[in-house]
């Protein structure tokens, strides 16, 4: 089962705001998304909460693909209360990039997106308090990347802190 | 006015008073004196691992076919097994099953096909060594032997 | 300028945790304080991060199962539900309508578990020492159950992917049926018990207040946001697992605070009463186990597939990659973006009223640091 396209009102007015800065818009298994350019991302969000009543952020997260050259895929949740209606946002942003914070929109963004920075290592500008929020401050690598496997640790911060050899 | 006299004469405090003095007497005591009553256990309970062997002739139940070890998601199965060149059969040499990593979920109990490995209604595995919790073959065919409470 | 005396030094910084007894887990809370004022407080946590996400990306999509119980483990088999949900989603295939009635069921007594824990803890922190040991002695009923159905009480890994592992057991409807009869008496003993009570109304009438715009800003919800006066629920927005045949009210308050959050919650006990009743009294013959392979592999894509958890909206973002094991899983864990807002409720506020509020979010810190 392939995703079909999304098209509804919605989709019309946010192609006629946004123009070519969004580059999809699907359904699959019933549920709509929308594969936006990342500056576009902030602005989106926040014109569906304005415009359209999507005032309600469930969820920042991240999935890598390192193979690709824009790695992560950043995605976010909405749901409007008035709607019952879910979208989700989809954009890809290479290792390194910063895109912008939306917490100026939606305040849950604050630890949603430390939580993304803390396991992928994605950096977000303009975030009040861009530090690790689940591991240590001074922990080594991003634990839900590809490449990190499952049974590393940072040993220097075990050996460091914990004063054992190992927590293996 | 009625606010005030609930207030003046605590009223709402005797009537929380009144359900805690309705349990006091020893009828309704829940508790379970442990070592010396054993504890209800639940038919289905997930316990301690152990491997049937056949009552009559004392041969394992185990074919050897690993899928326990496949199903498991900590991994601490291992099933040794050689094949016997009389009969062409698998047979089981040694099992290890490491009950420290275990968490009881039953998918190796699930998986097996022939009913050999199941998890067991008792409850008393803990062990004085770390090494104590990995159990072979032997340990899971006879179960465990917990010392008894003498009261 | 002059010299800083003892008398200008407005703000004192204090420590809470992580080894204090109110969070029920480890969690630290750094409060600045200006005399009993409370200025702001600042999380830390991850003191119980154990990596289920990750563990979820190096495992079948079955053996996954039994670790999303261990994150809210007072609510294990929603956990349980939200996940086979999300991966039925992927495999785009449904539980039999006997599996969905049994789902619910334990569903709904897993709520009222999960409640009667909120319950008796909170009550503790505020004071009330009597009610915990109440709401302790209801709940081995429910996990009674459980252990009867699926032989575990608190992890329970009862249901699987495409529907059940177990069948009911004999007199599992006598006595699901027996604890809805005695337990609505029960929760009047508690209604005695603490809403009339001044000490309890004293510490939780207009502490913590949460207004329903400021829910929806933060991403509260569950009782909360209900609490709020925003009659929202996942099981009649979206419903999900047959939740559409069972009649339900969803429980609201007015003001928002402590105490409405702990009247709403007590009437979702109720509710989950009626449920049972009705779910117990109609669970339709037939198999409990759906068209399933024995590898998983489900199609590529991803699915965020949510339910109505007792802490909130419990969410499962899965995306897979054809293989057997997912390629990635993402828990929108309620307690994690509930507790977002603890700073929030507590500014203002009195050093005291920390413990009331920290209580009344019902956090559970498996499932906020996963």
């Amino acid at each position: 089962m392939a995703s079909v396209p999304w098209e509804d009102e919605l989709t019309k007015r946010l192609q006629d705001q946004f123009g070519d800065r969004i580059l999809e818009f699907s359904t699959y298994l019933g549920q709509n998304f929308l594969v936006a350019r990342p500056e576009a991302v902030i602005p989106i969000i926040e014109h569906l909460k304005l415009e359209a009543g999507f005032d309600y952020l469930v969820d920042v997260t991240a999935v890598d693909y390192p193979q690709r050259p824009e790695r992560f895929d950043l995605v976010y949740i909405l749901y409007s209360f008035s709607r019952n209606e879910r979208v989700r946002i989809k954009t890809r942003i290479a290792e390194g990039a910063t895109p912008p914070s939306a917490t100026g929109v939606h305040l849950t963004a604050n630890w949603l997106e430390r939580e993304v920075y803390d396991m992928f290592g994605i950096r977000f500008a303009g975030h009040p308090n861009m530090q690790r929020i689940l591991l240590p401050e001074e922990w080594q690598g991003h634990p839900l990347r590809k490449d990190y496997p499952i049974t590393r640790q940072d040993d220097r911060w075990v050996q460091e802190n914990l004063g054992i050899e190992s927590a293996q | 006015m009625r606010k005030f006299f609930r207030t003046v004469f605590l009223v709402d405090l005797l009537k929380g008073l009144r359900v805690t003095f309705r349990y006091q007497h020893p009828k309704h005591i829940c508790t379970e004196q442990y070592p010396a009553q054993r504890p209800r256990i639940g038919e289905r309970y997930r316990g301690a691992p152990r491997l049937n062997t056949n009552p009559e002739t004392g041969e394992t139940l185990c074919i050897a076919c690993n899928l326990c070890a496949l199903a498991c998601p900590e991994n601490l199965i291992v099933v040794g097994s050689e094949r016997n060149e009389q009969t062409r059969r698998k047979e089981l040499t040694t099992f290890t099953y490491d009950t420290s990593r275990c968490m009881f979920c039953g998918l190796c109990e699930d998986a097996c096909p022939v009913d050999a490995l199941e998890l067991t209604q008792d409850f008393e595995i803990a062990t004085y060594s770390r090494e104590g919790q990995i159990w072979d073959r032997q340990m899971l065919e006879e179960g465990p032997k917990p010392t008894p409470y003498e009261c | 300028m002059a010299e800083a005396t003892f008398l200008d030094s407005t703000e004192l910084v204090l420590n809470m945790g992580p080894q204090h007894p109110s969070p029920h887990g480890v969690r630290r809370v750094i409060l600045k304080l200006d005399g009993e004022k409370v200025l702001g407080a600042d999380c830390v946590i991850g003191y119980l991060h154990r990596g289920v996400e990750k563990i979820g990306e190096n495992r079948t999509y079955q053996q996954f199962t039994p670790y999303v119980d261990r994150m809210d483990y007072v609510a294990a088999v929603s956990n349980g539900l939200g996940y086979c949900l999300a991966v039925e989603k992927l495999l785009n295939i449904e539980a039999p309508p006997r599996a969905q009635a049994v789902r619910v069921i334990l569903t709904e007594l897993n709520r009222i578990a999960s409640h009667l824990v909120w319950l008796g803890t909170h009550a503790l922190d505020i004071g009330a020492l009597t009610p915990v040991f109440y709401c302790f002695r209801e709940r081995e009923e429910v996990l009674t159950v459980f252990e009867n159905y699926c032989g575990a009480r608190l992890t329970t890994h009862a249901f699987r992917i495409g529907g059940l592992q177990y069948e009911l057991y004999d007199g599992f409807e006598e006595q699901v049926k027996a604890f809805c009869d005695m337990f609505l008496a029960k929760v009047d003993e508690y209604e005695e018990l603490l809403t009339g009570n001044r000490i309890w109304i004293g510490r939780l009438k207009g502490v913590g207040i949460l207004t329903a715009e400021e829910c929806k800003a933060y991403g509260v919800t569950g009782p909360l946001l209900r609490a709020a006066g925003v009659k929202w629920d996942i099981r009649k927005a979206q419903p999900y697992s047959g939740y559409d045949q069972y009649e339900f009210d969803i429980p609201t308050g007015e003001n928002g605070d402590t105490f409405d959050r702990y009247k709403v919650r007590l009437e979702e006990m109720r509710q989950s009463v009626r449920i049972i009743r009705q779910a117990v009294d109609r669970i339709p013959e037939g198999p409990i186990m759906g068209k399933v392979p024995k590898v998983i592999k489900p199609p590529v894509g991803e699915a965020y597939v949510s339910i109505e958890a007792p802490k909130g909206e419990l969410g499962y973002f899965v995306v897979s990659d054809g293989s057997p094991q997912p390629y990635r899983v993402r828990v929108r864990p309620p307690s994690f973006i509930n507790l977002q807002a603890v700073d929030k409720m507590v500014r203002g506020g009195l050093v005291a009223d920390v413990v009331a509020v920290i209580g009344t979010i019902d956090i559970v810190l498996g499932e906020v640091d996963r």
